[in-house]
């Protein structure tokens, strides 16, 4: 832990002169971490800088550019947060001209704890830390291995303790829309708990997030019914790359496929009739 | 046995001209499938489909024009994209994903359109109701 942090920050050091601010995690007053910019003006703050627990900094990120978006920023981002930041970036929701990434790339501990596929970066030419092997959510295993009524009794259950916070929508840095489904009476029944079945809160929102979901956990981080929804997400992230050969963040200048007519070979995938 | 409700979503162009085709030969087929004609199949979102299905339909069909045939080019290339990942998500969510039916039917094709709605109506009334299975 304590190696990645002081070569984070000799790092950020480096940078620190020739940027605006870096965001990074600081902890703060009473031990807590949170996204914090740092700047040249006050170098000594980067002795409160943090790596753990991580936070969606993507979205700090898209907060600070819409503010300021002229600003030269550099960001320490972990796997999935620079695969959230490419993903919003190719969703028109920030240019990353003036971005510097610093990669961070996680240890095995962290990787233990996020069961994460793929945890480090790719396109950051900054790095810090020795890039491990990602793991596979046991769970899509578990899940693939139900029976049909098995499945559909599982998530039955599951979903009868979501309190439809929203929280899993509000804090996924792939969820930007100015109008979201999710709102939308048609879709989505409001006033009602337990959700009735099939849950179209749900559902929808694993359709909205196919080839979008990086796979950071945030939003089974933040639930507080502990519900793993995104193992639907993950599942479904295996097909559209079977399918149509794409990976969230995995490429910068590929686009993704909902935003492309079907290319030659693609539908023979499909599964389609012909 | 019960007698299943299926919703075929016909594109204008092709299918419900197919449909037509059918009818105009007075060919046989079962009177499950109510058809709504929508102007191509690219129109029916995840969302509609899901919602059908909420509503209590045992079968969702999408029926539109052959791939390259689409009257707006490439309105079915949508589909081609989102349905075959809608009925994953139905697999993962342990709904039977032959619930929700895929095909291209042209104008011409009116024996094909018999073809295909006694099958699936056969298909789905080999499934339990729908509702029955989400109490
Ligand atoms: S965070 Fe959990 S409880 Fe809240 S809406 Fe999402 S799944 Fe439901
Ligand atoms: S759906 Fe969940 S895991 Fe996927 S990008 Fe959003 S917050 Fe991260
Ligand atoms: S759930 Fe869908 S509509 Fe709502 S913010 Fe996410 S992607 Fe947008
Ligand atoms: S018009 Fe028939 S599928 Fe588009």
């Amino acid at each position: 832990m304590s190696d990645r942090l002081s070569s984070l920050r000799e790092t950020i050091e480096k940078i620190l002169p020739d940027v605006d601010g870096v965001i990074a995690l600081r902890t703060g007053p009473g031990g807590i971490v949170a996204p914090y910019l740092f700047s040249k003006e006050h170098p000594g703050e980067l002795a409160e800088l943090a790596l753990w627990p991580k936070e969606p900094v993507p979205d700090t990120l898209k907060i600070i550019l819409r503010a300021h978006p002229d600003a030269k920023l550099a960001i320490v981002c972990r796997g999935c947060e620079e695969r959230g930041i490419v993903e919003m970036f190719k969703h028109a929701q920030f240019s990353l001209e003036n971005v510097t990434l610093i990669g961070l790339q996680c240890d095995q501990q962290e990787v233990e704890s996020c069961q994460c596929f793929k945890p480090f970066t790719v396109h950051a030419k900054l790095t810090v830390g020795q890039p491990v092997e990602g793991v596979r959510d046991p769970l899509m295993a578990k899940v693939m291995a139900m029976s049909q009524p098995e499945k559909l009794a599982f998530w039955k259950e599951e979903f009868s303790h979501c309190i439809k916070c929203y929280g899993c929508r509000n804090i996924c840095p792939q969820c930007f829309c100015n109008i979201c489904a999710l709102e939308d009476e048609k879709w989505v029944e409001t006033g009602r708990l337990p959700m009735p079945n099939p849950s179209m809160y749900h559902m929808v929102r694993a359709m909205h997030m196919t080839a979008k979901c990086v796979g950071c956990h945030e939003c089974e981080e933040t639930c507080p019914a502990d519900i793993p929804m995104a193992v639907q997400f993950r599942l479904i992230a295996r097909d559209v790359k079977e399918m149509f050969n794409y990976e969230p963040g995995a490429v910068m200048d590929q686009k993704p496929p909902q935003l492309l007519v079907l290319e030659e070979g693609e539908y023979e995938n499909t599964g389609l009739p012909h | 046995m019960y007698e299943p409700k299926i919703i075929g979503f016909l594109c204008n162009w092709c299918s419900y001209r197919g449909a037509d085709t059918a009818g105009m030969a007075r060919m046989k087929y079962p009177p499950n499938v109510k058809i709504i004609r929508v102007p191509c199949s690219g129109r029916i979102s995840p969302e509609l489909v899901l919602r059908t299905f909420r509503e209590g339909a045992d079968g969702v069909m999408v029926l539109g024009c052959h791939i390259g045939d689409c009257h707006y080019s490439t309105g079915n290339h949508r589909t081609a994209k989102r349905m075959p990942v809608l009925k994953k998500l139905l697999e993962y969510s342990g709904i039977e994903s032959e619930r929700l039916y895929i095909n291209w039917v042209s104008a011409a094709e009116g024996e094909k359109f018999a073809t295909v709605i006694k099958d699936f109506t056969e298909q789905i009334s080999a499934l339990p109701p729908f509702v029955e299975t989400m109490k």
